[in-house]
């Protein structure tokens, strides 16, 4: 099981300028991370399960760019439905990388439903995801994250997380995260921008 | 529902606005649509399992710079109402939808007004009308999405109107197809 920073690190330090679409227990740990807040957009304030979903829209609209989707196990589980239709879409450029703390963590880590019998990886291998693995093992982990920046996807990842303390999100100039220091609105701007510009 | 709208000029008519995608589910009504969207060079078909999935992916698309329309049934409509509200809606994507308007005819012939809100479960539960319809057009007004039901002959009008509302308000538009496509 990682640690959230064994988790993040290494996709932080080989990040370059794929955009990255966070939701849930890594909204704000990765947000204090990143050097492209510019290419992030947190689907926080925004809605349930989704994030997935939109990240395959912006993978599609920007064939040649690498997006990765930070999603949440609980999240996942609301739209299985999605890894179809990644699948169907043809998209070559996504990652969709499944944060596995078996819990709902933004409300007090309550277990999720089949929590410690699911197999993310399977369910993605059987929906026709070509490259679907799982990591438990931080050195594994941090081994595998340049290839999956690197080869042709679409890629799926589950990674088993020790559960942490996130509480809810907001968006508050106050924020430390600079991409929660906006508005949905805008903060879907500035990622247009940055991907235009 | 006959067939009243022609599917090839619906999508010429969004390919001259520069739409780049069609995003949805077919309904009976939507079907020809889709069939001509499958094939056609120039317009990428992208069919999602849940009509939720249309709203988040469509608002990903134009983030990315695609310029997306999304084509759901009425009922898909009801199913998606968060996935709506948090992304097409607070993230202000101006956004095409076509929304099929299963039951239309059924108020139609029991005399009831669309903008009726059905305001008890007897009303509900009425067997000569589909209560999809009757909860299609409060819902869009409760989601603040302006909406017109599409006029036999002034298809390309109402979806250049549609479209242009949507890019100066930056929000979804929907146009409500109470026939079908053929």
């Amino acid at each position: 099981m990682l640690t959230r920073d064994q988790f993040l690190l290494p996709l932080a330090a080989l990040r370059t300028d794929e955009a990255i679409v966070t939701t849930m227990s890594v909204v704000r740990p990765w947000g204090r991370l990143t050097r492209r807040p510019e290419l992030d957009l947190a689907s926080a304030d925004s809605a349930m399960g989704h994030a997935a979903d939109l990240a395959l829209g912006i993978a599609l609209a920007q064939p040649q760019r690498k997006v990765i989707s930070l999603n949440g196990d609980g999240s996942m589980l609301m739209t299985l439905g999605t890894l179809a239709t990644i699948v169907g879409s043809g998209a070559e450029n996504l990652v969709l990388i499944v944060v596995n703390n078996g819990t709902y963590e933004i409300t007090g880590n309550q277990p999720l439903a089949g929590a410690g019998t699911l197999d993310f990886a399977g369910l993605a291998g059987a929906a026709g995801f070509p490259k679907a693995l799982s990591f438990r093992d931080p050195e594994a982990w941090a081994d595998a994250v340049p290839s999956l920046l690197r080869e042709r996807g679409p890629i799926f990842v589950d990674v088993t997380v020790e559960p942490g303390s996130e509480g809810p999100i907001f968006r508050t100039p106050s924020e430390e995260s600079e991409y929660l220091r906006v508005s949905l609105f805008d903060s879907a701007r500035v990622l247009q921008n940055a991907l235009h510009g | 529902m006959p067939p009243v709208h022609s599917a090839a000029e619906l999508l010429e008519s969004f390919l001259g606005l520069g739409a780049t995608h069609l995003v949805g589910i077919p309904d009976n009504g939507s079907a020809a649509l889709f069939e001509s969207a499958r094939t056609h060079p120039r317009i990428d078909l992208v069919t999602v399992t849940r009509e939720g999935e249309a709203f988040a992916l469509a608002s990903g698309l134009w983030i990315g710079g695609g310029a997306p329309v999304v084509a759901i049934q009425n009922t898909g409509l009801l199913e998606s109402g968060d996935a709506l509200r948090g992304t097409a809606v607070r993230m202000g994507i101006p956004l095409l939808c076509l929304i099929g308007y299963r039951g239309h005819a059924s108020m139609d012939r029991s005399g009831i007004d669309p903008f009726h809100r059905p305001d008890s479960t007897a009303t509900l539960r009425r067997p000569d009308v589909d209560s999809t319809a009757l909860l299609t057009e409060p819902t869009l007004e409760a989601w603040g999405i302006p909406h017109a039901v599409m006029e036999p002959g002034l298809e390309k009008e109402m979806v250049v109107a549609a479209w242009n509302r949507a890019l100066d308000e930056d929000r979804p538009i929907a146009l409500l197809l109470a026939h079908a496509t053929a």
